[in-house]
């Protein structure tokens, strides 16, 4: 791929050596591709395959063929659990926008940003398990969220957040995008530490102001990065948020944070239904497979280069 | 030069008129203290100070809940005053502490082990050592990248099953190195490019055989980049719940596990379940905070620089 960039080639192609060296290379990448072919690819073809079938488990597959995709679609809960998938995107733009405030304080390197830094990026060590418990204390009846609002005097609107549908939603959406602060403020501090300081030095000269600065000349300069952090958040919304729901809602109350990820679990370990469960999981793959395109984009024009 | 922007930066030793010199692009005309580009930058500074601690209070606010709730009983979290050692006390009764976080301990090392031996070798024969379609099947390996644990958990069951894998830590091992894996020989492919050719050469001229020059020469160079993948996959593995959830025997599940199970069942006190919330967060934090590093670097390596 790089054959032009190299200095002429000192490796001979032909030969014992050479020969030794494909031998080698062979040798070394059995046990991963072993290890990735037994348990990452396998399963996705038998999901397929288990996709177009009736099956709790026990009794023999019952096969339905490629009508079960045309009957899921019309069955409404499915619609309904899309449709909440759908609704969680609208977290995205904040799970972006936030970090990239952060990131832009930050980049200003005021006294103790070192120290601000390591406090912003802590919640990216521990488990999502751990945000959702707190989390669902936050929205609780009696929990932090009522108290603030009743202390602004507006203890008016007081309500067990996670009880009704749409507000268990947005719960959850909240306390996702809170989640992703930590890895997408690092994203974009990186790509802030890219840029070079003589371009932010000659718009301040111009007599930009920093706001101007930020729109004209940083968030040009970022948009790479800001590519990658919304695929990162979009996969990390379809397929990260278990954790949470488990932790907060468990998919209710009725349909109401009940995603394509968590449906997966819930039709096949809570109800057992294999086929079904294994169908949902087919549709999630290809909608990852569309966003991971512009990821595999981004990683391919990587190729070739060091540290 | 950032310092040119600080307010602080030292005059230039040449200039004259140091204030001229700081507000440079500025008129040179008398500027009242307020109208001071100086003056103003100490004002921006400041709110972003102001701005920078609000966030830091809500992105710590979930320790110090923790922090504070645990030490409560029952009856002090629901008035939210006075504190005890109760919630600590509960938690050892309610959830096998010990014996979960060495679970976990058990199947991030193990885990981690087979990740690094796959990633690293293979990472250096695509690398380093190409073959015939060794590119393809690079591709293959890091596209599995995009596969959702989600869209191959039932299969994935049915196959652990059917192997009795999930009676011990096999199944849940096996699952998150393999998880694990195509990310990680990403890393060290792009880190074993940056080796020079002529090093590798050089050794095999000498009489090391591709397996041993990768053992001697390049193993030990790629420290840095195997310290990335071990904090990132330590961190991703102890904070898993699904694979564990769904592939561990119930005696034998780690601590993140053990800890989101009780909270589901809606019947365990919210003190005790905050001192387990900080259990399970320490060691993770810890790790975090020694190789922040590390992980910074590798969040941000699929981008690239």
């Amino acid at each position: 791929m790089n054959i032009t960039a190299a200095p002429p080639l000192r490796r001979p192609r032909h030969g014992k050596l050479a020969r030794k060296r494909r031998l080698a290379g062979m040798l070394l990448s059995i046990p991963a591709i072993i290890l990735v072919a037994a348990l990452l690819w396998t399963p996705i073809v038998q999901a397929v395959r288990y996709s177009m079938t009736n099956w709790n488990g026990y009794s023999a597959p019952v096969w339905i063929g490629p009508g079960a995709y045309a009957s899921a679609f019309g069955d409404p809960i499915v619609r309904r659990v899309l449709e909440n998938n759908a609704l969680l995107l609208l977290a995205v733009p904040f799970a972006i926008g936030i970090p990239l405030i952060i990131a832009a304080l930050l980049h200003e390197h005021v006294r103790g940003w070192r120290f601000f830094r390591s406090v912003y990026f802590l919640p990216t060590a521990i488990s999502w398990v751990v945000i959702g418990m707190v989390a669902l204390q936050f929205f609780a009846d009696k929990g932090i969220l009522n108290q603030l609002l009743s202390d602004v005097g507006l203890g008016s609107i007081h309500t067990d957040f996670l009880a009704s549908e749409y507000s268990a939603l947005a719960a959850l959406a909240i306390t996702f995008i809170f989640s992703m602060i930590g890895t997408n403020t690092i994203i974009f501090l990186t790509g802030m530490a890219t840029l070079d300081p003589t371009l932010i030095e000659a718009a301040r000269v111009d007599g930009l102001s920093r706001l101007q600065i930020f729109y004209r000349v940083t968030l040009p300069l970022l948009t790479r990065f800001i590519q990658f952090s919304f695929v990162i958040t979009v996969i990390s919304a379809f397929s990260a948020l278990f954790s949470l729901i488990f932790v907060m809602t468990g998919g209710g109350p009725g349909l109401g944070t009940t995603t394509l990820e968590f449906f997966v679990y819930q039709a096949g370990f809570a109800q057992g239904q294999f086929g079904t469960g294994a169908l949902y999981g087919v549709i999630l793959f290809v909608i990852m497979i569309i966003v991971g395109i512009g990821q595999l984009r981004l990683i391919r024009t990587e190729d070739g280069e060091g540290w | 030069m950032t310092a040119a922007s600080s307010p602080s930066a030292p005059p230039a030793p040449e200039a004259a008129a140091p204030d001229t010199q700081r507000t440079s692009g500025e008129p040179l005309a008398p500027v009242s203290r307020w109208q001071s580009a100086r003056f103003r930058r100490r004002v921006a500074a400041s709110i972003i100070f102001a701005a920078m601690i609000v966030i830091a209070i809500v992105m710590f606010y979930p320790f110090w809940y923790m922090g504070d709730n645990s030490f409560r009983n029952q009856a002090q979290f629901d008035q939210q005053s006075g504190h005890s050692l109760a919630g600590w006390t509960q938690l050892f009764q309610v959830l096998p502490v010990v014996h979960e976080l060495v679970s976990s301990t058990i199947v991030c090392a193990a885990a981690i082990a087979i990740i690094l031996v796959v990633a690293t070798t293979a990472g250096f024969a695509f690398a380093k050592l190409r073959y015939r379609g060794s590119g393809l099947v690079f591709l293959l390996i890091i596209a599995a990248m995009m596969v959702p644990l989600q869209s191959i958990i039932i299969p994935e069951y049915v196959n652990l099953a059917k192997f009795n894998l999930m009676s011990n830590y096999t199944g849940a091992v096996l699952v998150y190195a393999a998880l694990g894996a195509p990310f990680a020989t990403f890393l060290m492919a792009t880190y074993y490019r940056g080796i020079s050719d002529e090093l590798i050469e050089a050794a095999v001229m000498d009489g090391l055989s591709y397996e041993r020059t990768f053992l001697r020469i390049a193993l030990p160079l790629s420290l840095p980049a195997i310290a990335t993948v071990t904090v990132l996959q330590f961190i991703q593995i102890w904070d898993d719940l699904l694979v564990g959830y769904l592939f561990l025997p119930t005696n034998d599940r780690t601590i993140t596990v053990g800890l989101a199970v009780l909270s589901s069942g809606r019947t365990t006190g919210i003190p005790p379940l905050m001192a387990g919330s900080l259990v399970s967060a320490i060691p993770a934090i810890i790790v975090y905070l020694i190789f922040q590093r590390y992980l910074i670097r590798g969040l941000t390596l699929g981008m690239g620089k």
